[in-house]
């Protein structure tokens, strides 16, 4: 399944809405977008992926890169993550990197 | 295949049978070094305060009554972390955690149709890759992660992680077995061959590891830094260790250059050395193991010993004083300490503790080998009846003598290993050997909790209490002891006098030492008659300041452990029939 990312310039933070699977082949997408981002002066990201089913190794690693190139105090939302994508991110460790909401309304 | 890939694809999740239509049924890939450890390190717990605790990562949790989300895998072991925990144990040892493949050698049970396969992992695919199909996210290709975040989350409770690491062969196999790595890299460099040009089998496996060429003594060297630097391994337990001691035709060294270069490497300094002393090509060196003041190892004699002397064996008290005290018959003459001593009674191998005391010989018909599969030498004993009863005299004294298994074994000096389940009487029935068996036959029977939670409390409250008394923990053949008594003394049922025939079936040890930051003597006696009579024993006296308390009593099967005992006033006490006390010095209250 193929992978649509918007990326929504807001006034301190960027969207990003991930439509699709986010795997092996689409996860190098994914990453050039965030690299094309203003990252180390970036302080909020929202990737929000209501729309997304599945998240492979390699798309976590985008999110990790992403949180890496970002100043220290910024923040990354994960919005509306399935139980699946949760759990994977949970058991992994990379929960502490991120800060997971149900909706945009909790940020 | 690479042979030090560190991360590989192919068996990504457990137990999904393989297309084999594939030529290549392994992928290597590459692993981050992304992981933030937050500050995490080994632990360096020192030898003697360990209380291990050896489990199979998939059996651990894999059964449905676990209780966990995770069920067979890293996660669901970090999920079970405040067990481990509240049971007091400070490392886990985890059978084989290096990619493995669960189908190698895998077939029907020919009677039962039962899938078997190899389920203990002891025969290794790649050695820098954690298993994925041990890893709820290996679908993921997150096996590396999960496994540092296990590592991560164990050391901020205080529990060091020991890998089960298999360098004696590989998966493999003879001129029969498969082409992974070493046999297209270089055949003869990495394997022992006969002059034939077949394969030298001192693994009982197929093939040997050729540990003591240069090349792949480097290899070894590399994978354990390797573990240690990136996944902060707190220590290691070779399966087979004596085979890393065997020159490339066999014969056993003097001075073999892989365990010399491993105890004195500056990166695996501070790492746990353990060694299984003994390999299936006939080579035991149990208390002879090279070890360069660095290695350690499962004490089998121990084992042995402890389980004659249980079942009542003659002639067992003269080696039971020496296991008790660290085996200083096996490791003094050398310099060694009684750290050096792994003893346990159970392990992976061979009976479960309930098993032990519920069967006299092997049940192992589920392995589809006609039962001549697994040791035969068990010196087990069960108590009356073969398996399962209903007779309420013989499941109480499985019961006692569990109880009495665990209370030897934690009040024995060395570094005590228990068995994961033991605490709560897991059972195999009766399978010694359960090595293929992916079923409840080998996973955790979690609801054994909640009906043995005695023997669990028991053992809790003797973790804790071995973690309480330094006099039982010291690591020196020449301590001097307390300023009442030597460190490490033995008793009959007169104090200062052991019947030492060889039907006597009654011995006490009295441990001392003295606490410098508080001037108090700890001191713990322990009084064990394996006879099936009660017999009386005369207490050893205390200075005046000072009162026994009755702590443990596994004859007392209702209340076998007292939280706060009153002082015991009496000269001796009727110990019972196949009962152990555990009694210790407190200042009296004026």
């Amino acid at each position: 399944m193929a992978l649509t990312i918007d990326v929504v310039q807001g006034d301190v933070h960027v969207t990003i809405t991930l439509s699709g699977d986010v795997d092996t082949k689409t996860a190098p997408e994914l990453l050039s977008q965030l690299t094309a981002l203003q990252l180390h002066a970036l302080e909020q990201l929202r990737l929000d992926l209501q729309a997304v089913d599945f998240i492979s190794s390699a798309g976590l690693r985008a999110i990790v890169f992403a949180k890496q190139k970002m100043p220290h105090e910024s923040a990354l939302y994960l919005i509306g993550a399935s139980e699946q994508i949760v759990d994977t991110i949970t058991k992994t460790g990379l929960a502490q990197a991120v800060r997971i909401v149900a909706s945009v309304t909790e940020i | 295949m690479d042979p030090y890939a560190r991360v590989i694809s192919g068996r990504d999740e457990w137990g999904i049978e393989p297309n084999w239509d594939r030529s290549y049924q392994y992928r290597s890939r590459v692993a981050f070094d992304d992981f933030d450890w937050e500050g995490d390190s080994p632990l360096e717990i020192d030898d003697a305060d360990l209380v291990i605790y050896e489990l199979h990562v998939r059996s651990f949790t894999r059964n449905e009554n676990s209780g966990v989300k995770f069920k067979g895998t890293y996660a669901g072991i970090v999920e079970k972390i405040p067990y481990l925990k509240a049971l007091g144990i400070n490392a886990v040892e985890l059978m084989p955690v290096f990619e493995f493949d669960e189908f190698e050698n895998s077939r029907m049970h020919p009677d039962t149709g039962e899938k078997l396969y190899n389920y203990w992992g002891y025969s290794t695919v790649a050695f820098f890759a954690p298993k994925a199909g041990f890893a709820a996210s290996g679908k993921f290709g997150m096996q590396v992660d999960e496994f540092k975040q296990l590592v991560k989350e164990l050391h901020k409770e205080g529990i060091e992680v020991i890998l089960d690491v298999v360098f004696n062969h590989t998966a493999e196999g003879n001129e029969r077995g498969p082409s992974i790595s070493f046999k297209g890299l270089d055949n003869k460099i990495y394997y022992m061959l006969t002059p034939e040009g077949y394969y030298f089998n001192f693994s009982g496996t197929g093939n040997t590891l050729n540990c003591n060429n240069p090349v792949v003594r480097n290899l070894v060297l590399d994978c354990l830094r390797y573990w240690c630097a990136e996944y902060h391994i707190d220590g290691f337990r070779f399966d087979l260790a004596s085979i890393l001691g065997r020159d490339p035709w066999g014969a056993p060294l003097s001075n073999p250059p892989l365990l010399e270069s491993l105890a004195f490497d500056p990166i695996l300094s501070s790492c746990k050395l353990i060694a299984e002393a003994w390999d299936a090509g006939g080579l035991y060196q149990v208390g002879t193991f090279p070890a360069y003041g660095r290695w350690s190892e499962w004490n089998g004699k121990y084992r042995d010993t402890a389980r004659r002397y249980l079942k009542g064996d003659d002639d067992q008290l003269g080696e039971m004083a020496q296991r008790v005290q660290g085996s200083p018959d096996l490791y003094q003459w050398n310099g060694r300490s009684p750290a050096t001593s792994i003893n346990f009674i159970t392990c992976h191998d061979g009976f479960t503790l309930a098993d032990l005391v519920s069967f006299n010989g092997k049940h192992n018909e589920a392995n589809g080998e006609n039962n001549c599969d697994g040791g035969d030498d068990n010196l087990s004993w069960n108590c009356g009846a073969e398996g399962w009863t209903e007779d309420q005299g013989i499941k109480s004294l499985r019961m006692k003598q569990s109880m009495n298994a665990l209370t030897i074994l934690l009040t024995s000096r060395g570094t005590p290993m228990l068995l994961m389940g033991d605490e709560f009487g897991r059972s195999q029935h009766g399978n010694n050997n359960a090595y293929c068996i992916d079923s409840p036959v080998s996973w955790v029977d979690w609801s054994l909790l909640e009906s043995n939670h005695l023997l669990y409390d028991f053992t809790k409250n003797l973790v804790g209490f071995r973690h309480q008394h330094k006099c039982l923990r010291i690591n020196r053949f020449d301590d001097p002891g307390s300023k009442h008594f030597p460190s490490c003394s033995f008793h009959g049922t007169n104090p200062w006098q052991v019947n030492w025939s060889s039907e006597s079936k009654q011995l006490g040890w009295l441990m001392s030492c003295d606490d410098d930051s508080t001037s108090l003597m700890d001191a713990v006696y322990v009084a064990s008659n394996m006879a099936h009579y009660a017999t009386w024993f005369e207490l050893p006296s205390l200075p005046t300041e000072y009162v026994w308390k009755l702590c443990f009593n596994t004859g007392d099967i209702q209340s076998p452990f007292q939280q706060s005992p009153a002082p015991y006033l009496e000269s001796g006490i009727l110990v019972g029939d196949r009962s152990v006390l555990i009694f210790t010095a407190s200042p009296r209250e004026t």
